[in-house]
Order: structure tokens, then C-alpha cells, then sequence
């Protein structure tokens, strides 16, 4: 037993470390499935999965492993974020998120069942009246439509109850913002990273290809590429990750590149320790928390490019996303418009929460902020 | 000041920008030909239900739209048309793509101009005043106002706007009147809403990042010197403390244009039917017209490209400190 | 006698902040003769840089203030003006000098801007005429090529160059009061001396008052007529340098000036002050030296040393000389 540990130790040895083995090893059996899942079998994953369980490994690894190795320093920090109160309310409410996306589609209707008689009911609390046309009297007459508590959010002008579409919506939205966010803070730490390390030439293409990618305008991109490869949730997903890496990069760049020339840095060059050694151990942890801070501060902007190119048509028609129920609401306006308020308030709720618990986090993690 | 390095490095600016909108181009061009839908394609589906014969038009159509020849070909005269100034033929709306541009650029500028300054001026006052009132209620105030501004999506601003002004209290038509002057009292009218709907993110951040800027000068040993020279209170900070805030200020403001302003005009335009470019774009997805979004695309590209460098050459001027050799 | 432009009485300058209430000056007297140098000695810490900012009102109100005292620049109690009436005074009447130029000067400036302003401000006179007066007084701080490197930002300027400049800046509209906050701190030893030197000028040339702030000894010697002694935002002792240097009465001044090495005799170990400086928040009872003192009493601890005069012009606060009048009888 111990001989094959031992085994072990010395393969991750050779590669750097057990976490680089394990990253080796998932993106290896990932690599195989999803070459098998395309050409053998029939589909034994969504494309999500994949991106859930590659982002979870890297997050698992070099995120919540060095917090809880340096146990007492995260918890030193977290009695910092806890004085900010508004840090907290959001962090409250994107439990409150996570508990309705998780727990919510058990309790609530099919958010896609389309029902013409049950449709233009207001939210509890309100009454509209509608004028409806009758074929039998060829006549216009108004009929009063109050709202019922199996519909508590309301419907819109298709019968789909909005609360149910809403709860489907909080799960579009996490799952989008958590995976999209991953995506472009791995691709921006490891270009930042080696741009800063490496240097010289390598330095000037990454920083010239960043500069293209950083002229297109955010948002346009993203359509422009929806619109070219068409709507699907995974790839929209993929795509914001692909194009939202740069101002990760460009920050993490400048943040290794300070760290490089610190005293610690060379102190631990002047010791001997070796150039991976010296990225892994010293730089990253460094680096970390400038990571976590901006990925809470990107995945509102993350989650809003979604929402906006659902709400102007290029979501993914099959996924009941806060940006598509916006877009309905939009269309009858008139007619229902508590479809176009509510998940809007949801929206801007959210992106409030992040931005809270992102401040928070960035003041928390500032030595010169009087907490 | 003079500064006899400025010139190599304009110059030295000038090759990046270039080297940059070359790539700009490359990329573009990329993802046009090597997306699973070609142009054609598209304008099959409308031909189609045209009822022509669809080979025959496949043919005239690669024929016109050089798909039948080489790759690199296609690359060349793609590039070679751009350099002359020739964007393509859009055929949703019967016209040069270049004419289209010329007749709709003036709404999307116009909106963009009149937010920057409705954000800017508003902003940047509330962010010196917020910072030179720290800790005050009108500090707190503002700062958790400008948190609400940032996190409002503006298309749901614009959406809630049209809801409130338009529909229940009929103050603003919902839709845009191109027919009006330009300069006309009523242009601004029907543009208050969706400058406020575009400038409120943007006001938002910039009391933001003034206030930071400020709140780093405030500390600075200069400001105490300028004191204990007797100076009013009004040119330490208006002079003396501003105008060294100012300098990361420009950068981020500009920064910012690229990604937050031009995808929010581009959404306001949809959600309020304004005809600039970002809604000439937007009608050409849905009508596959190619040739429209990639210009559109191409353009706002090279526009943050050409506001970057100014941006930068203008940054040198005011900050006597940097050099750049 | 000559008058004194600047008195000082019982000035307390408190800092009230989350963790307590610091009493960086507690009652501090003190008067600057006219066209004298009067050096404010003491080590980091003691309040010597709190009262010079107190002088000219620049106290960061919250969390600080000026909470007893008077301070009476030519018979006006400086405490009681209005801000407008201050803001006039500050650069006019009182300038003042700060301990490091780099910071001290706005960057993004040039030096030449930065002295005219001050001269457009208080003197009244258009922009060709103060920029001449920058260029000439730029030349009497020592600087070489003053027209040259009047357009000059801070940054462009070497460290003792920037330091004179400042000097420059704040004699700009020829004041009465000069106060320099460690001016020769932050410099190395040759531009140390240069420094001094433009001080000295400055002296014979014009007839300005000097508070001069530091804490080295060796800079009070050389440029100083009178000097106070300040601990813990107390005063220790005062009097004529050579005075007070030759004759040190309190312990503390006393170990202040065996601590300076003496490059003439041969030692194992430097002298020094054991203990040390008492929180200014929760300051101890009695004299606030004697938890350092070798020669502490029983009443060192209970109550505050009064003012006692030991000689002429010299002042000490001690308990040591309780009673002893001037002329050294008991």
C-alpha cells in the first residue's frame, strides 16, 4: 500500500505537484469521454456538464484548497467582509438565489406550459381589466381578470406562470454567471500570468492579441458571434467566457508583474526556489484574492450580457432565461406589464447583490482600509 | 512642455494600432467564413420563399460574393474593398452599406454625445463632492445611489421608463420620430428618456471612480502645502487636487466607452427604436444581412481603437511625469 | 529685548479618534523673538510637527482640534480668526516649509507655477511679474540657472534641488514667521549642510523670524539663537543653544545630548535612553518622563512639574529644580 503511494508521490513529483496531477488526470478522462461521447456514443453528457465539471476541479484546486490551507487568514478575512452590511445582505440573497434555482423547480409549474385561458393574470394584490373581443356579439366587453394564489406572480398573454419562470430564470442566470466567469478569469489568470512571467516577446504577442480581443466592443462581439454560430445555452456560455477574459488578464498581468520584483519573490529566488515553485506557491495566493474579487464583479456583467442578448432574441430559445421573460413582457406592455417588472427587479437585485459582496470583498482584502 | 521622445512614441502607437486593426480584421473575417451558416444560406431562406430556384441563385450569389474562390482570395479582396471605403451591398435595405452608415451614424452619435455629457458633467460634480465630503450623509447617499445606478440593467431602465412615461402617464411617444430637426427642441425631448436610460449607468460609474480618484488626492502632502500657501479652499481642490485626480480618471472613462457605452447604446437604440447603428445592425441579424453587421461590428472597432490611442497621446500631455522610452 | 512676533500659551492640540483621545500637544508655551531662530526640538512623535500645523491652523479637523491655548501672532490671537482671516495669514505672514519636497510638491505643476500663484494670491501682481519673482527667488535659494529651471516639474529637480525650491516657494510673498518642519531630515549629509546654509542666508539677508523643527542636536547648534525641548507633547526645557547644550538641566535633554556619539572619544556601546515614548492616549500621571528617568522621585509620579527659571532665559520643567530661583539659591 505504501509502495504505491509512494508510486504516486513520485509521478506528482515529476509533474509538479498532486494538484497539477489531478488536473492532468480530469482533463485527460474529460478529453476522452467528450472525444467518445462525439464520435462513438450517443450523447452521454450535455455540454454543460463538461464545463461544470472541468471548472469545478480548477476552482476545487486553486481556489478553495489554498483557502483552506491558509485557514486562519480567510477567516481573518471574513471577519472583515462581515462588517460591511450590505456585503452580507447580498451574500443573504444569493443564497436566497441559489436555494430558489436549486429547490424552486420542485414546487413550482412548468415554466414552458402555455395555456390560453389562463393567460393576462396579474400578480396577487392586482386586478386589471381587459377588453375582450367576443365573436358571438361582435362586440368589445370588459372583463375583470383577479389574480388566483396558484399563479401568485401572475401569467403573461401566453398562460406561463411567472413565478415558474422566474425560478427558471434564477437557475439560467447562476449557472451562467458562475460558468461563464470561470471560464474567462482561468483563460485571463493564465495568460496574465505567463505574460508577466515569461516576458519579452511572448509578453508583447499576448498583450497585442489581448488589445484586439479588447477593441471590439463587449457587447457587439458577443451578438455578432451569437448571430454567426447561432443560439445555444453551452455555447453562449463559451463564448462570453471566450471574449470576457481581458480585463482579467491586463489586471492579473500588472499584479505579477509588481509581485515579480518584490522583495519575498527574491528573497525566495535567492533561497533557490525554482521558477514553478515560486509562480505556484508565492505569486498565486497573492493573486487570489485580486481573482476572487473580480470574478464577484464579473459575473453580474456576465449575467446581464446574457439577459441582454435574450432580451433582444438571440437567447437560447429552449431556456427560460430572465432576459427572455423581460423580452415577452416588453412585447405587451400594455397588457401585462408586471411580466416586464418583475424580472427585471430580479435582474437588478442580483447584479446589486454582486456588486455589494464584490466591494465588500475588494475593501476586506485592502491592507490600507480602515476595517 | 516639450517633449522630444512624444514623436517615436506616437509613432511607435500608430504601428501598434495598426498591427491591432489588422488583426481586428483577420479575426472578423474568421468568424464570418468559418461559421456553419454562410451568406448565402440565409438569403436562400428568403429566396426560397420567393419561389426562384435555389441553385441558380446559390451560383449568383457565391459568383457575387466571391465564395467560390480560395480562401485566401476571399481574404484579399475583403481587406482590398475595406481599404477603398467599400462596406458591401445590403440587400435588406437596397443600398451600399456605406450609404446606410452615412444616413443612420448621426442617431447612435447623437445619443452617445448627449448621455457622455449628461453622465460626465452630473457625475464627476457629485464625485468631487462626494469625496470632499466624506463620512457626511451626502456621501452615503450618493455612494449607495451610484451602487443602485451601476446595477440597473439599462435595458430594463429603459423598458420601466417607457412603462411609467409613455404608456401610463403618456408624457413621451413610444417610439422615435425620425422626422423631426435634429436640433429641434422636440428631438430633445424625445431623447430625455433614453438618455437617461443610457446615462445612468454611465453617471453612476463616474461618480464612482471621481470619488476614488478624489479620495486618493485628498491624502497627498500637496494638498497640505497648497493649504499652508494660503490658497482658498475652492482652488485646492478645483485646481490642485482635481487635476491630478483627473488623470486615471480620462483613462477609465475612455476604457470604458468600448465595452459599457457602445453595447448600451446599441440595447437603448432597440428598446427605444432610435434608427442608429446599433438597431440598423440589430434589423440586419434578423434579416441575415451580413455585409450590415460586420461593418457595424468593424467600425465601433476601430473607433475604440482610434479613442484608445487618443487617449493615450492626450494622457502624456497631462501627466508630466510619464515617459515613455 | 527684542518683542516676540509669535506667542505661544498653554496650546493644546487633541486628536479625538476610535481608539482613544491622543494628546499630541498638552500645553505648550513658547515664544519667537523677532528675527530669531528658535529651534522646536524633540524626537518623533512629541508633537513638534502638530504644533507648527496648529500655528497655521491646518489641523485635520476631524478627527483633530485645538481645544486650549492662545496663540498670538503680532497681539492677534491666531485661535479666534476667522478661516478667511487665516487663509489670508498662511503663505503671507506665517509660510511655512515641509520635511519631504517630493511629496510636498504638486507633481503635475511646474515649480516656477506653483511659487507665481502664491505671489498672484496674495501680492496682487500679473503672471509676468510673479514668474520674474519666482526666477529671482529661485536664484536666492542657490538654485544655478533659475530661468532655466523655473519651468521645471518637481520630478525633474534632484532631492536638495526640490528642497530649496520649496524654500524658494515659501518666502515667495516675504513673510514674518518662517516655520520648517525638518527641513534637513529627509536629505543626505551634503545636501544637508547646503540646506543649512541657504538658512543661514536667508538670515543675514532678510529679517525673518525662524521656527526651526528637528531633532537633531547638531542642526540646533549650527543654526539655532534659542531652542525648546518638547517630550511627549510636553515641554522638557528652554533655552539659549549654547546655553542649554553646554548646561543641560533635565534628564531628558541631558540624554538626549549624550546619546550624539562624539567622534573624538573611544567607546564599546552608544548611549541611549532607556525605555520607551508613553502612549499619548492614556498618558501617565505626573511628569511624563519619569518611567525613564534615573533621578525620578516620589512626586515625579503625582503631579506635573511646574515651570521653574534656572538661569537667564532658561526654563526647565522638573522637579529636580522645584523652587530654585533664578540666580541658583534654593
Amino acid at each position: 500500500m505504501t509502495n504505491r503511494l509512494n508510486r504516486v508521490k513520485s509521478v506528482a513529483r515529476k509533474v509538479g505537484g498532486i494538484r497539477r496531477l489531478i488536473l492532468i488526470l480530469m482533463a485527460v478522462s474529460l478529453g476522452t469521454t467528450a472525444l467518445l461521447d462525439f464520435f462513438v456514443v450517443e450523447k452521454i453528457f450535455g455540454p454543460l456538464v463538461y464545463l461544470y465539471i472541468a471548472l469545478s476541479t480548477i476552482v476545487g484546486l486553486y481556489v478553495i484548497y489554498p483557502l483552506y490551507a491558509g485557514r486562519r487568514l480567510t477567516k481573518y478575512y471574513w471577519v472583515r467582509v462581515k462588517r460591511n452590511r450590505l456585503a452580507v445582505w447580498g451574500l443573504g440573497f444569493i443564497l436566497f438565489l441559489i436555494l430558489l434555482a436549486l429547490i424552486g423547480p420542485f414546487f413550482t409549474a412548468d415554466p414552458t406550459a402555455v395555456s390560453f385561458e389562463e393567460k393576462n393574470i396579474p400578480p396577487l394584490g392586482f386586478t386589471i381589466e381587459e377588453s375582450v373581443y367576443e365573436p358571438e356579439t361582435e362586440q368589445f366587453i370588459a372583463k375583470t381578470i383577479t389574480a388566483t394564489g396558484e399563479h401568485p406572480l401572475g401569467t403573461d398573454n401566453k398562460g406561463r406562470d411567472l413565478l415558474a419562470m422566474i425560478v427558471s430564470g434564477a437557475g439560467v442566470s447562476l449557472q451562467v454567471g458562475l460558468l461563464a466567469t470561470g471560464i474567462a478569469l482561468t483563460i485571463g489568470t493564465l495568460i496574465g500570468v505567463m505574460s508577466a512571467y515569461l516576458g519579452g516577446k511572448m509578453d508583447n504577442i499576448l498583450m497585442r492579441l489581448t488589445d484586439v480581443m479588447m477593441a471590439f466592443p463587449f457587447f457587439l462581439l458577443l451578438v455578432f458571434i451569437v448571430f454567426i454560430f447561432g443560439p445555444n445555452l453551452a455555447f453562449i456560455v463559451l463564448v462570453i467566457g471566450l471574449t470576457g477574459w481581458t480585463g482579467a488578464a491586463r489586471l492579473i498581468r500588472s499584479q505579477t508583474l509588481s509581485l515579480r520584483t518584490r522583495e519575498f519573490v527574491m528573497a525566495s529566488k535567492a533561497l533557490g526556489a525554482s521558477d514553478s515553485r515560486i509562480i505556484l506557491a508565492h505569486l498565486v495566493p497573492n493573486v487570489i484574492s485580486l481573482i476572487i474579487v473580480m470574478a464577484t464583479l464579473s459575473i453580474p456583467g456576465v449575467i446581464l450580457a446574457e439577459a441582454a442578448l435574450s432580451f433582444i432574441g438571440l437567447g437560447d430559445p429552449n431556456v427560460t432565461s430572465w432576459g427572455m421573460v423581460l423580452r415577452a413582457g416588453q412585447q405587451s406592455l400594455d397588457t401585462t406589464w408586471w411580466v416586464a417588472v418583475v424580472p427585471g427587479v430580479m435582474l437588478f437585485l442580483t447584479v446589486l447583490a454582486f456588486n455589494f459582496v464584490g466591494d465588500g470583498l475588494r475593501d476586506a482584502f485592502d491592507p490600507r482600509s480602515a476595517l | 512642455m516639450k517633449k522630444s521622445w512624444l514623436r517615436g512614441y506616437i509613432a511607435k502607437r500608430l504601428l501598434f494600432a495598426v498591427i491591432v486593426a489588422w488583426g481586428i480584421l483577420t479575426v472578423t473575417f474568421i468568424l464570418v467564413r468559418v461559421g456553419p451558416t454562410s451568406p448565402a444560406d440565409h438569403y436562400l431562406a428568403n429566396v426560397a420563399a420567393q419561389g426562384q430556384d435555389p441553385s441558380q441563385v446559390v451560383a449568383a450569389i457565391e459568383a457575387r460574393y466571391g465564395l467560390d474562390r480560395p480562401l485566401h482570395q476571399q481574404y484579399l479582396s475583403y481587406v482590398g474593398n475595406l481599404a477603398r471605403g467599400n462596406l458591401g451591398w445590403s440587400f435588406s435595405n437596397s443600398m451600399p452599406v456605406i450609404a446606410l452608415i452615412k444616413t443612420h451614424w448621426i442617431y447612435s452619435f447623437q445619443l452617445i454625445l448627449l448621455s457622455t455629457i449628461f453622465a460626465g458633467v452630473i457625475g464627476i460634480l457629485i464625485g468631487i463632492f462626494s469625496a470632499v465630503r466624506q463620512y457626511t450623509k451626502t456621501d452615503y447617499a450618493a455612494t449607495f445611489l451610484s451602487f443602485i445606478g451601476i446595477s440597473i440593467p439599462n435595458f430594463w431602465l429603459g423598458v420601466m421608463l417607457i412603462l411609467l412615461f409613455s404608456v401610463k402617464f403618456g408624457l413621451f411617444k413610444t417610439y422615435y420620430d425620425t422626422s423631426l430637426s435634429l436640433l429641434s427642441l422636440a428631438n430633445f425631448r424625445q431623447l430625455i428618456l433614453p438618455v437617461i436610460t443610457l446615462g445612468t449607468g454611465m453617471l453612476a460609474g463616474y461618480v464612482r471612480y471621481t470619488r476614488s480618484a478624489m479620495l486618493d488626492n485628498l491624502r497627498k502632502d500637496f494638498v497640505r502645502t497648497a493649504r499652508a500657501k494660503g490658497l482658498p479652499e475652492r482652488t485646492v481642490i478645483g485646481k490642485h487636487v482635481l487635476r491630478n485626480a483627473m488623470l486615471p480618471l480620462i483613462t477609465i472613462i475612455m476604457f470604458d466607452l468600448g465595452s459599457i457605452v457602445f453595447g448600451g447604446a446599441y440595447l437603448t437604440e432597440i428598446v427605444f427604436g432610435i434608427p442608429g447603428l446599433g438597431r440598423v445592425s440589430f434589423n440586419a441579424i434578423f434579416a441575415a444581412d451580413y455585409a450590415v453587421v460586420v461593418a457595424v461590428t468593424l467600425i465601433s472597432a476601430f473607433l475604440i481603437l482610434i479613442i484608445n490611442l487618443v487617449t493615450d497621446i492626450t494622457y502624456t500631455y497631462l501627466d508630466p511625469r510619464i515617459r515613455y522610452d | 529685548m527684542e518683542k516676540p512676533i509669535l506667542r505661544i500659551r498653554n496650546l493644546k492640540t487633541y486628536f479625538f479618534t476610535r481608539r482613544g483621545t491622543v494628546r499630541a500637544v498638552d500645553g505648550v508655551d513658547f515664544d519667537l523673538l523677532k528675527g530669531e531662530c528658535l529651534c522646536l526640538v524633540g524626537e518623533s512623535g512629541c508633537g513638534k510637527t502638530v504644533t507648527a500645523l496648529s500655528i497655521l491652523g491646518l489641523i485635520d479637523s476631524p478627527p483633530g482640534r485645538v481645544v486650549d491655548g492662545e496663540i498670538y501672532y503680532d497681539n492677534v490671537n491666531l485661535l479666534k480668526c476667522s478661516p478667511e482671516q487665516m487663509r489670508r495669514l498662511r503663505g503671507k505672514e506665517i509660510a511655512m516649509v515641509f520635511q519631504d519636497a517630493q511629496s510636498a510638491l504638486n507633481p503635475v505643476f511646474t515649480i516656477g507655477d506653483q511659487i507665481a500663484e502664491q505671489v498672484k494670491l496674495h501680492l496682487g501682481v500679473g503672471g509676468g511679474e510673479a514668474r520674474q519673482r519666482a526666477v529671482d527667488l529661485l536664484g536666492e535659494v542657490g538654485i544655478p540657472s533659475p530661468e532655466k529651471e523655473v519651468d521645471y516639474y518637481p520630478h525633474q529637480l534632484s532631492g536638495g534641488m526640490k528642497q530649496r525650491a520649496m524654500i524658494a516657494m515659501s518666502l515667495s510673498c516675504d513673510p514674518q514667521v518662517l516655520i520648517a518642519d525638518e527641513p534637513t531630515t529627509a536629505v543626505d549629509v551634503t545636501i544637508k549642510a547646503q540646506i543649512l546654509d541657504v538658512f543661514q542666508r536667508l538670515r543675514e539677508t532678510r529679517q525673518m523670524s525662524l521656527l526651526f523643527i528637528t531633532h537633531e542636536l547638531g542642526v540646533v547648534s549650527e543654526i539655532g539663537d534659542r531652542m525648546v525641548v518638547m517630550y511627549a507633547g510636553r515641554l522638557a526645557e528652554a533655552a539659549a543653544v549654547t546655553e542649554l547644550l553646554g548646561d543641560p538641566k533635565h534628564p531628558y535633554t541631558a540624554g538626549l545630548i549624550k546619546c550624539v556619539p562624539d567622534i573624538t572619544k573611544t567607546r564599546d556601546r552608544l548611549e541611549s535612553i532607556p525605555g520607551t515614548v508613553p502612549s499619548l492616549i492614556d498618558p501617565p500621571r505626573g511628569c511624563l518622563f519619569h518611567p525613564r528617568c534615573d533621578q525620578a522621585m516620589a512626586i515625579c509620579s503625582q503631579e506635573k512639574p511646574p515651570l521653574t527659571m534656572v538661569g537667564k532665559g532658561h526654563t526647565v520643567f522638573c522637579h529636580l529644580y522645584n523652587g530654585i530661583k533664578g540666580n541658583g539659591e534654593q
